[in-house]
């Protein structure tokens, strides 16, 4: 049997982690979340980590979203520490985030060069952005920029394939 | 009480604080989602840091404890060769972190901090 596989799930606040985290989740999750005493919109936030757990093709995953907020940068770091992927969790309908998205993204991925995916949460919403443009915007090859719903099983699921599939891709070269 | 007034009140609490144990090296009040509201410190510790620490420490405490079945938090500690930081539970919306010396009396410690996080419940 496999060795479980630490993935880390981060983004700027309201990104989605936590949700994630929850839908995909087979074992009750651990959560840490705090009353925000800013407006965030919406009426808490992540202070620690979420830590959920799933089976994929007979290989168990360990998820851990991350905080949002920049004041928790430290939890990034010990977060990444032993992750083998990332999946950056952005609102497709919060632009003014991306910049914010991408910086996340290079605080880790300087630290810690692991293989990633952009997932771009709420495809069920009007005015949201899609995966192609984010791509655009990011930089970054259409395949590696996935769109979802961070609430519903089967998209975000597919975020987590797509990830593991690139990761595959990397070892076997 | 106006938020001026509730800031002055958890100085003036932090600052009686350290006039009983001098030799703290700081303490500060954070809201539980990180942000600090009054602070002393007699170096140049970041307080917005030691405050979002603080907010992390509680979050996890909380979940350790409801795991182990320890009932509701009401404090935590971490302790290194060279000093010690104490987190305390204040009612539902805040926390209080003390920073020590390595040799701290800390039946002192306990009684004095453990009244301020009760000053600082009533105030929040
Ligand atoms: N409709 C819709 N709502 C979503 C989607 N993803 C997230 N949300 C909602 O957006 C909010 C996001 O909240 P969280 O999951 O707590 O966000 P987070 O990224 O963990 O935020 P922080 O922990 O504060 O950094 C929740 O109210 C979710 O229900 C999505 O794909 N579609
Ligand atoms: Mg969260």
């Amino acid at each position: 049997m496999n060795a479980p596989l630490k993935l880390v799930i981060s983004g700027p606040v309201g990104a989605g982690k936590t949700t994630f985290v929850q839908t995909l989740s087979e074992t009750e999750v651990v959560s840490t979340e705090a009353d925000a005493t800013e407006d965030i919109g919406k009426a808490t936030t992540t202070v620690a980590f979420d830590f959920g757990t799933l089976n994929i093709d007979g290989q168990e995953l360990h998820l851990y979203g991350t905080p949002g907020q920049d004041r928790f940068d430290f939890m990034w770091d010990v977060l990444c520490e032993g992750a083998l992927g990332l999946v950056l969790l952005v609102a497709g309908n919060k632009p003014q985030d991306f910049l914010h998205a991408r910086h996340i993204l290079e605080f880790i991925t300087s630290r810690n060069p692991v293989p990633f995916v952009v997932g771009v949460t709420r495809q069920d919403l009007p005015d949201v952005w899609a995966p192609q443009d984010v791509a655009a915007y990011f930089d970054l090859p259409v395949g590696q920029v996935l769109g979802l719903q961070a609430t519903e099983a089967v998209s975000a699921r597919n975020v987590l394939i797509r990830l593991l599939e690139s990761q595959l891709a990397k070892e076997t070269v | 009480m106006t938020s001026g007034s509730k800031q002055e009140t958890l100085q003036a609490t932090l600052q009686t604080l350290r006039t009983s144990l001098p030799e703290l090296r700081g303490a500060l009040v954070a809201t539980i989602d990180g942000l600090p509201i009054a602070q002393s410190f007699s170096d140049n510790t970041d307080a917005n840091r030691v405050a979002a620490m603080a907010a992390t420490a509680l979050g996890l405490g909380k979940r350790i404890n409801d795991t182990l079945g320890a009932g509701e938090l009401t404090e935590m500690s971490v302790t290194g060769a060279d000093g010690q930081v104490f987190v305390y539970a204040t009612g539902r919306k805040g926390v209080l972190a003390v920073v020590t010396p390595a040799a701290m009396n800390l039946g002192l410690l306990n009684i004095e901090a453990r009244d301020a996080a009760q000053t600082v419940a009533l105030v929040l």
